[in-house]
């Protein structure tokens, strides 16, 4: 059987790309997600275009209505970002490798708008709560013409954070009755947020959750600008008054040129994360008898894992590297 | 867990208004457990399953008839695809098939019917192959 995946060279698919193809754009990002040649040539390519346009991350826990309330936002700020484009994304299982990808589900309002581009992602095992590439599909995506990029993250606990680095503005979901004022003061997901939003204002336990929210924010003092926002996807309460918020962070970021660099991303953290990746693939996949000889006298336990560790840094450089997904 | 051939993507759908989720949910989780990543929705209309077939860059659309339209939805999603020109990408359709729904489905191109008590290892085992021959890795 012919391949009707006739796989296009990088810079014929860049070109569809820039013509805003949408098929195009599919593959592309599916060859950068994939780690082919074609798609490393393409993240080179693009690299940095996602400063052109806008970016939103979208946290919070499982269940919390993310991609309910992405599905009912987008609907509010479309008149303002004709071309958006939704990065979903949902764990990868750590068993088989498969995914079940089912925040679309929630976004059926947009699912015939030419204008929303929105594609699902497996984590593939990168921890951190988005997909080990995302930050080249945003680049690509912005390529491709897009004027609002949303990162959906995973449901993330406390310290699922990479989406802090990728997007301009964060905003937090939380779920009524989750946690106490202990919980809210705890360092993590929140403390990265730009916006709270306390989402399915609805239910009872809505205005406790927004107020040990508040209370927090209190605490923090003068130097705390964040809100909490209460929204309802069923009512519709609050989306406006959160794509507002939204907007107001966006200009702020125009006004002030130094947040648009996200402010956490430093090229050391990145530059480790990529070594510790790239390592994790030689170790995980290379035929070398030096990493057996680790391998089995740590699973025999005459070894430690740091010592282990010590080890193979030593000779990582000596392994034969491994070569990427086909294209 | 990335090896050597990328795992298959796969779209799985049905219609909005048919609630009944156990048999599309069985096959997601033993595709998932296959090791492919499965795009799950509920269309509105037969033209947007192809609209997020091509924004998922699937390998692979299974269409899930519980109740009816069996042969006009399929044939407005072959006709869509027609026109978008992935006329190539492999349709297989299950559940609730009538024996005179089996010609015009065949017909439309649909590459293979699975109906209630088919194995689950069949159900992946073709998955597993028309997904690798498209995407021409097989």
């Amino acid at each position: 059987m012919t391949a009707p995946h006739a796989r296009p060279d990088a810079s014929s698919l860049l070109t569809a790309v820039r013509s805003r193809d949408p098929l195009a754009i599919a593959r592309a990002i599916t060859a950068i997600e994939n780690r082919t040649s074609t798609g490393n040539e393409l993240a080179v390519a693009v690299r940095g275009q996602v400063n052109g346009c806008r970016t939103l991350g979208v946290t919070g826990p499982p269940g919390a209505g993310k991609s309910s309330l992405i599905n009912a936002l987008v609907q509010e700020m479309l008149p303002h970002y004709p071309r958006t484009a939704i990065l979903t994304v949902d764990p990868s299982s750590p068993i088989s490798g498969g995914a079940v990808l089912g925040d679309r589900v929630r976004m059926a309002e947009h699912s015939a708008n030419p204008n929303v581009f929105i594609r699902s992602l497996a984590t593939r095992g990168h921890l951190g709560g988005v997909t080990r590439m995302t930050r080249s599909v945003m680049d690509l995506l912005a390529a491709g013409g897009m004027d609002l990029v949303i990162v959906e993250t995973v449901g993330t606990g406390q310290s699922e954070l990479e989406v802090a680095e990728l997007t301009n503005v964060k905003i937090v979901v939380n779920a009524p009755g989750l946690g106490d004022e202990m919980q809210a003061i705890k360092a993590g997901v929140l403390e990265i947020a730009d916006i709270l939003v306390v989402n399915k204002s609805d239910l009872p336990d809505a205005a406790r959750t927004a107020a040990h929210l508040n209370a927090m924010l209190h605490h923090r003092g003068h130097d705390e600008h964040r809100s909490v926002v209460c929204v309802s996807t069923v009512t519709r309460d609050g989306l406006k008054a959160l794509a507002d918020a939204i907007e107001i962070k966006f200009a702020q970021l125009a006004a002030d040129s130094t947040l648009a660099v996200p402010r956490t991303a430093s090229a050391r953290l990145l530059l480790a994360r990529a070594v510790a990746d790239r390592a994790e693939d030689m170790i995980a996949r290379t035929v070398d008898p030096r990493i057996d000889v680790l391998v089995e006298d740590i699973a025999a336990g005459l070894l430690s894992r740091q010592d282990g560790a010590r080890t193979a840094i030593g000779l990582l450089g000596e392994l034969r590297p491994v070569s990427n997904a086909r294209d | 867990m990335q090896d050597n051939a990328p795992n298959p993507r796969v779209l799985l759908t049905k219609s909005f208004i048919d609630s009944h989720d156990r048999a599309i949910a069985t096959i997601a989780l033993a595709l998932r457990d296959a090791a492919m990543e499965v795009v799950l929705i509920d269309y509105e209309q037969p033209e947007d399953v192809v609209t997020v077939a091509l924004q998922e860059d699937v390998d692979i659309i299974g269409l899930s008839f519980m109740s009816g339209g069996q042969v006009e939805t399929t044939q407005k999603i072959v006709a869509e695809l027609k026109r978008r020109g992935v006329d190539d990408l492999p349709l297989v359709v299950g559940g609730v098939i009538r024996p005179f729904d089996v010609p015009p489905l065949e017909e439309a191109g649909v590459r293979e019917i699975f109906r209630g008590g088919a194995p689950l290892a069949d159900v992946v085992a073709t998955f597993q192959r028309l997904a690798k021959a498209y995407r021409g890795y097989a």
